[in-house]
């Protein structure tokens, strides 16, 4: 091998390092060099200096990207690898044939003032996203999405419960009639009127006092409820008012996305933020998905009173309802972070106030009404 | 860059060399800031080659022995396999909101193809995954894997929890008898009664806590009972003791993770010679894993890289190897990785099986 060292002694090495022979983990003393256009790894070890131990043109080689100032591998087609920690070097001859371009991404990451507005950056991109850009993405995919999802995920979900827990009614013919013509009266002014509303009567089992609404217009509601409501039609017809809400304003279809939205914004960055910070975006996305429900609760609240106003009803009738939540299952609870629905005395007293504002208002405007 | 090692002598002669750390936490920040703000700008597409540059980080700054790992998936394998899982995903949200039914049918199937998926994430993690130029490997069967989570979470849930350590143990055994540096096999055999010293210690601290929050809540209801006036009745107080216990669970939680990495890494043999060890300080590593999760919240995350940095240091520097004899020159039979798709599935679901 002495021939090879007088060949190496004129070119500049390009950096020092390691060199593992192929699937080994068998180390030696090592320097890269560039001999006409190869190149090429020699041993420094004392016992056999200069002995070429590896060689190929620049194609054959994978030169792993900067990480940091992590080793750089220097792959060769036999898989043979040099390892060395001087980075600079190795950028220096990749930039000398003109291939500079490759180190973008950790130029980018190389700490300097510029950091500062990279970190703004993300900070702000985050933040716009999740409050403008989540929600207008949820008003676009409940637009998109065709009814026939709605009506599956109904159709689904209603049949499921009737296996789980749901029975046929046992209300006597006649209220579930009464019950009925006053739900239709406010469903004449609901949007889409009618034919886009169906009350199906159930007997709840474990459910228990309860009304509910899927998002193709079907609702449910309980003869616990009816029995609770110990003959207080126009009260069961305000609370199948706030379903109607819901319906209208597709919350479940909204809702659904929004954690989806929310999921995933949390995945996007789930790998860097670590695993208790994960855990808690998880269960933050939760909370924030019930302070969501807590604002449609009371928009359906709204709309209830609406409904009953339109309908020539007493708009206030579902605060009636939430006294004998209070009175009856002595519910005093307030609005807390754990909450899916608004605290029963803020919500009665919501109610209250947006039937006063109403009844004022109808009083300037009361033009556009028959 | 020097690599401290320290040496302790521990019982008789045996000297057990220390892994370090050696990466800086402003080093970090840019390369987590530039993954993160690629993500966003690239919606999610660059996560998969953020994912490399991160590992390879934290793999290229683990040193042992003087030598440091690497990290050797690519960022396209990761992101194909990321796509098929994200697509089952979306089938599967969609179909449990179009017929709930059907998935409450998909759950015995997905528990079936569960133990498969861990399989080949542990393998295809290990073979990405080198030293010195030598990739690990994980041998690993179906059958094997099974038993590890079928049978342990069956034994765990049937016991009401007692035989939870047994099931631990099955599973550490899986991870590490099945794991091989090249040619060299790992083992380990923790010993039972170590475990439910651990488990023991554990579940003390919840009683514990729960008996003060029992008490503190007595206290409380006795007191102001009446006081709190309308709206404020006893669910929130429920919600109070609620939020209150999660703290005491999270705690416990960190505590047993510690205890159980300790004993099942100080079992722990790589070619029946070489022991390993971990001594990690439960109080402190509760204490690092909880601040660091305060701290970067507090910052709005830009802390993360910080905090990252400063368990990776912690847990390195509380793991070692004594070396008996040479470990000589280790060869390895790996021609190709294969089964990214598992392996994703088990990083999208927060798993996290690191060496």
């Amino acid at each position: 091998m002495s021939t090879v060292s007088t060949l190496v002694s004129d070119p500049a090495s390009i950096a020092t390092g390691t060199w593992h022979p192929p699937h080994s983990s068998r180390a030696v003393a090592a320097r890269l060099v560039d001999i006409g256009g190869s190149l090429t790894v020699l041993s420094d070890e004392d016992d056999e200096k200069d002995k070429r131990l590896a060689w190929g043109i620049r194609s054959d080689i994978e030169i792993s990207p900067r990480v940091g100032s992590i080793p750089r591998r220097i792959v060769f087609g036999n898989e043979s690898v040099f390892e060395t920690r001087d980075n600079d070097a190795v950028d220096a001859y990749l930039q000398s044939r003109g291939e500079g371009r490759s180190g973008f991404v950790h130029r980018l990451e190389i700490v300097r003032p510029r950091m500062i507005a990279f970190a703004v950056a993300t900070v702000v991109l985050a933040s716009t996203i999740y409050h403008y850009a989540l929600p207008a993405l949820v008003e676009v995919a409940v637009l998109v999405t065709p009814p026939v999802v709605p009506e599956m995920m109904s159709a689904g979900t209603l049949k499921t419960l009737d296996q789980v827990t749901l029975s046929a009614s046992r209300l006597p013919e006649a209220k579930r009639k009464e019950i009925t013509d006053q739900f239709e009266k406010i469903a004449t002014h609901a949007e889409g009127g009618v034919g886009r509303y169906k009350l199906n009567f159930r007997d709840g089992g474990v459910i228990g006092p309860n009304a509910f609404a899927l998002p193709d217009g079907n609702l449910i509601l309980t003869d616990e409820l009816v029995n609770l409501a110990d003959g207080d039609t126009e009260m069961i017809t305000a609370v199948l008012g706030h379903e109607i809400g819901h319906v209208e304003y597709k919350h479940s279809l909204r809702q659904l996305y929004r954690a989806a939205g929310v999921a995933g914004l949390v995945l996007l960055i789930a790998g860097d933020v670590g695993s208790g910070v994960q855990d808690v975006l998880t269960q933050g996305g939760g909370l924030l998905a019930l302070s969501y429900s807590r604002s449609a609760e009371a928009q359906s609240d709204r709309r209830s009173v609406e409904l009953m106003q339109e309908a020539g009803m007493d708009p206030t009738a579902l605060s009636r309802f939430f006294d004998i939540l209070e009175t009856k299952l002595d519910d005093h609870s307030s609005t807390s972070m754990l909450s899916t629905h608004p605290g029963t005395p803020e919500r009665k007293q919501a109610i209250l106030d947006y039937a006063r504002e109403l009844r004022a208002g109808q009083g300037a405007t009361d033009t556009h009404l028959p | 860059m020097a690599v401290v090692e320290k040496s302790y002598p521990i019982g008789e002669s045996r000297v057990f060399q220390r892994a370090s750390f050696t990466g800086r936490a402003a080093e970090y920040f840019g390369i987590w800031i530039v993954n993160v703000l690629l993500t966003i700008i690239t919606l999610g597409i660059y996560s998969a080659w953020a994912k490399v540059r991160r590992n390879r980080y934290f793999y290229g700054n683990t040193a042992l022995l003087g030598h440091t790992f690497e990290y050797h998936a690519k960022g396209k394998q990761i992101f194909i396999g990321r796509l098929i899982v994200f697509g089952l995903l979306v089938a599967l949200n969609i179909l449990s909101h179009v017929a709930p039914l059907a998935v409450l049918a998909i759950w015995p199937v997905m528990l079936v193809v569960f133990p498969w998926f861990l399989m080949r994430g542990l393998k295809f993690n290990a073979r990405v995954t080198s030293y010195r130029n030598v990739r690990f490997d994980f041998v690993g069967t179906y059958g094997g894997a099974l038993k590890a989570i079928f049978l342990g979470a069956l034994v765990t849930i049937i016991s009401l929890g007692l035989l939870s350590p047994v099931a631990s143990r099955w599973f550490y055994k899986y991870i590490f008898d099945n794991l091989r540096y090249g040619d060299r096999q790992f083992s380990t055999e923790p010993r039972l009664g170590a475990l439910y010293e651990a488990f023991v210690t554990v579940v003390a601290i919840v009683i514990a806590g729960i008996v003060i929050l029992g008490l503190f809540s007595a206290v409380a209801s006795g007191f102001g009972g009446n006081s709190m006036g309308r709206g404020m009745g006893s669910i929130s107080l429920w919600h109070w003791m609620i939020v209150l216990i999660i703290p005491i669970y999270i705690i416990a939680g960190l505590y047993y993770r510690a205890a159980v990495r300790n004993i099942i890494w100080s079992a722990a043999m790589v070619d029946h010679r070489h022991q390993l060890k971990s001594d990690l300080g439960r109080r402190r590593y509760a204490w690092i894993a909880i601040s660091n999760v305060i701290v970067t919240f507090a910052t709005l995350g830009l802390m993360r890289p910080w905090a990252a940095v400063r368990l990776q240091r912690y847990l390195a520097e509380h793991t070692a190897i004594h070396v008996d004899g040479d470990i000589g020159v280790v060869f390895d039979q790996i021609r190709s990785t294969g089964g990214v798709i598992s392996a994703e599935y088990l990083d999208v679901d927060g798993f996290d099986f690191g060496f």
